[in-house]
């Protein structure tokens, strides 16, 4: 897990990786499992109604997180399966894929948690997530009329976040 | 260092019937290997039920900070865990008679529902090449050593010499490139 130096956007935006427009949804949660964010662009299939699917998210990245922790061959010394970890604890994920979707996984040292499903043949996505959560340190924390925990509700953020996630592809 | 940590096989239901270490740090015990298995079965079915797109059959691939994932499954399997809107629950897709339904492979598919097949995957270092066809490999050598051995219960653990024996040679490390090949 790597901590962010200074609060400032990047210069310039990680160069896109594939192009066409190939982003399918992005969700933020905090650590308290709330979806301060879902932004979707493409998505066909729906099976849920957005809470379940919030939630479904959620759980799924939870369990997920604690099964890389458990699994982690590199370290002797692991605890239990399904303890709770701090952000930055234990071995993490950064990435999934499926035949139908790749789904990229960020959290921040204060547990914000950025989900950004694309095409599954993206590349790494490591660096444009980090460039996001710099747009949501930006736009939305140093916003001060936004309180923390929150649903974001920043118009410029989203419109700057679209054009971001448009670029990536 | 092994390029290969260790490889699992789990059943249709989410049982672990095979598990073997190839040198990870910290042995984990078999109550841990069991929790694991069922774990990953059910977020390998959350993960087709998240899809944007229609006819997702799971994780193919998790990329940990530490170690990469590789899993694969057989298309033969249960259709099941249907998430149901009016009781908000997920629950088991009966008919009245409290049957599995039976429904054609795509429309099951094409409707959110989930696969729960047999499942092989490896747990190796990042990066690993080629790991799609050791799983392959591994699921062949399955179904001639395991599944048309006679003496075989289907569902139950693996304990078959001639198994083990053809598993310990594919997974050295020269043959698994000569896999890819």
């Amino acid at each position: 897990m790597q901590f962010f130096g200074g609060s400032e956007i990047s210069p310039s935006p990680p160069p896109p990786t594939v192009s066409g427009n190939n982003a399918h949804m992005l969700y933020v949660f905090n650590r308290n499992g709330v979806c301060l964010l879902y932004r979707e662009w493409n998505r066909p299939l729906k099976t849920l109604n957005p809470q379940q699917d919030h939630k479904l998210m959620f759980g799924l990245l939870f369990s997920l997180k604690s099964l890389t922790a458990k699994m982690d061959p590199t370290s002797a010394e692991k605890g239990n399966l399904g303890v709770p970890q701090l952000p930055g604890q234990g071995c993490s994920f950064h990435s999934f894929r499926t035949n139908t979707y790749k789904l990229s996984f960020m959290e921040s040292p204060s547990g914000i948690k950025i989900i950004l499903v694309t095409h599954p043949r993206t590349g790494d996505l490591r660096e444009s997530l980090k460039y996001i959560y710099n747009l949501y340190v930006e736009y939305v924390v140093k916003n001060p009329l936004y309180s923390p925990g929150a649903p974001i509700k920043c118009e410029l953020f989203n419109s700057t976040l679209d054009q971001y996630v448009r670029g990536l592809g | 260092m092994a390029a290969i940590y260790s490889l699992y096989i789990i059943n249709k239901s989410g049982g672990l019937i095979f598990y073997k270490d190839y040198g990870s740090a910290g042995r984990m015990d078999t109550n841990d290997t069991l929790r694991l298995a069922s774990l990953w079965h059910s977020m390998h079915a959350i993960s087709q039920q998240l899809s944007p797109i229609p006819g997702c059959s799971g994780i193919e691939l998790l990329q940990a900070d530490t170690f990469d994932l590789n899993c694969f499954q057989s298309l033969t399997g249960n259709f099941q865990l249907e998430y149901s809107e009016k009781l908000d629950v997920w629950c088991w897709r009966l008919d009245k008679d409290g049957q599995l339904e039976p429904k054609p492979f795509c429309e099951l598919v094409m409707g959110g529902l989930v696969l729960l097949g047999t499942k092989v995957f490896v747990v190796s270092e990042p990066g690993t090449l080629h790991m799609e066809y050791l799983l392959k490999y591994v699921y062949e050598l399955y179904t001639d050593y395991v599944l048309k051995n006679p003496f075989y219960e289907m569902e139950m653990p693996i304990r078959c010499e001639l198994f083990d024996i053809n598993l310990t040679q594919a997974v050295q490390k020269d043959r698994v490139a000569l896999l890819g090949r």
